[in-house]
């Protein structure tokens, strides 16, 4: 642990300022609530959000894991992760069950989240009605009106062009029935997990200032019409090449040789547990 | 005093979070109350939950019989200004509070407005103890289904909560500390039903 810092990097009012956009963001589920987000050892946008959020959560005893797209390994989690434990001093994991705090870019884990656990969710855009309207005062105003026809609108108009919504990650939510509000880029194959989610869920956005949350059992619906239902990603009949699993996120990746596409899981962490645990069993 | 801000705030922190995340669970505060050995004309609880939110950054105001001497520490442990009713951004109710103080407290606690309504103002109640009282059903975001609490003294504040939560997003959230620094948290999303009874209010009809 590097002792010429502040414990967890922060000054203490720095602290308390992102704690207190947290309690109101906790306490008004989906609303954005505005901090003044620090200047970062990281460039804004590459997480800094997040990382604020963690490190003003984290205390001694807590374990910590950081996801970049499912993986523990990319570049992005392993300097965050470095930057906090050298700041903190505390033991980060791989495992997702062992962790008290998960940070992720992109992905909710696929090993189901617990009570005890906050899974703090890095966003580069926080404002789902951005993409029709760049004022930022006047986003403000439509979300303090619920007035949402912009965001419909947007997934009609793909309909319209497409035959579906053709959403990509970042789908828009309800949440609590009363504010839409961005999930950051995670694909909608994870937009269920936030819905009635067991652990508190922390969306950090560090360039746009932003900070947001959906509180555990709280209601997130994905926007849909009634014609056109809300579909997640399709990996019918395809399985985990490497440990067969066949309920999880895929990437999907091309053998260069051969040319044939294969599947395999996205939440790396969970892959190797499911390999390790069917070589333990010795199952081929 | 033995309490370490950095680690120890920082647990009252997480313990905050806990409560507001999930209203009407219990969390308890003793560990930290017992490092802070200052004797004082409030709670233990309530000065750890000051100097968790409170600096010069914000603002406050106590609501006591002692509110000079008690608001001269605060201000003095966490350099806030206390302010008036309508513009503190926290409010401590003591527990020598009396029923007109508290009901007027609330009243005119700030409640944000629809494009900001984070600028709401968060109300900290002294009650003697937090599992004590009138029975009570809650239900909405952070409640798996309902949970059940029992909170003394509820007729003095629940009517005018009531009124003053009445349009979501804006509306007031409430945090009870007792004796045994113990706390529980009712942010503005909690709906409360009178155990048994008919429902006293409910949000978002």
């Amino acid at each position: 642990m590097n002792k010429t810092y502040n414990f967890a990097f922060f000054d203490e009012g720095s602290k308390r300022e992102i704690r207190r956009a947290t309690l109101k963001a906790i306490a008004i589920p989906g609303y954005q609530v505005p901090f003044a987000s620090r200047e970062m050892p990281i460039g804004r946008g590459w997480g800094t959000g997040g990382l604020q959020l963690t490190l003003s959560l984290i205390g001694k005893d807590d374990v910590l894991k950081v996801i970049d797209q499912g993986s523990d390994e990319s570049v992005n989690a392993v300097n965050i992760k470095k930057l906090v434990s050298d700041t903190t001093g505390v033991r980060t994991t791989d495992s997702t069950a062992d962790a008290s705090l998960i940070q992720s870019r992109h992905r909710v884990p696929e090993v189901p989240l617990q009570k005890d656990q906050i899974l703090i969710l890095q966003v580069p855009l926080p404002e789902p009605l951005r993409g029709f309207e760049p004022s930022e005062h006047e986003t403000k105003k439509l979300h303090a009106e619920r007035e949402y026809s912009g965001a419909w609108l947007m997934l009609f108009e793909k309909i319209m062009k497409y035959g579906i919504m053709a959403t990509d990650a970042d789908h828009p939510v309800m949440v609590h029935d009363r504010y839409v509000m961005a999930p950051s880029p995670i694909p909608r194959f994870d937009n269920a997990k936030l819905d009635n989610s067991e652990a508190l869920i922390l969306l950090g956005a560090g360039r746009e200032k932003k900070v947001y949350a959906v509180p555990p059992y709280t209601k997130v619906s994905s926007l849909a019409f009634d014609d056109y239902e809300f579909e997640i990603e399709s990996f019918t009949n395809q399985a985990c090449i490497l440990c067969g699993s066949n309920d999880v996120f895929f990437d999907e990746l091309v053998d260069e040789d051969t040319g044939e596409t294969y599947f395999q899981c996205n939440d790396t962490s969970n892959c190797l547990e499911i390999v390790n645990q069917k070589q333990s069993l010795g199952v081929k | 005093m033995n309490l370490d801000v950095v680690h120890d705030i920082q647990t009252v922190y997480k313990k905050l979070v806990a409560a507001t995340s999930r209203p009407g669970t219990l969390v308890v505060l003793e560990r930290e109350a017992k490092m802070l050995d200052v004797q004082m004309e409030c709670l233990s609880s309530t000065i750890l939950l000051a100097l968790t939110v409170l600096d010069p950054e914000v603002t406050f105001k106590i609501i006591s019989k002692e509110e000079e001497i008690v608001s001269r520490m605060i201000n003095q442990l966490t350099y806030s200004k206390a302010v008036d009713l309508s513009e503190a951004d926290f409010i401590f109710i003591l527990q020598d509070a009396s029923n007109e103080q508290r009901k007027d407290a609330i009243n005119k606690a700030k409640v944000g407005n629809l494009l900001n309504p984070h600028e709401s103002a968060m109300i900290i109640l002294e009650v003697s103890d937090v599992t004590k009282g009138n029975s009570m059903i809650l239900s909405g975001p952070g409640i798996h289904q309902e949970s059940f609490i029992c909170l003394p003294n509820v007729s003095t504040w629940m009517s005018v909560r009531n009124e003053k939560n009445i349009e979501f997003p804006l509306g007031i959230d409430m945090y009870f500390v007792d004796e045994q620094d113990r706390l529980i948290a009712l942010p503005r999303t909690t709906q409360i039903k009178e155990n048994g009874g008919e429902i006293k209010w409910d949000m978002l009809q």
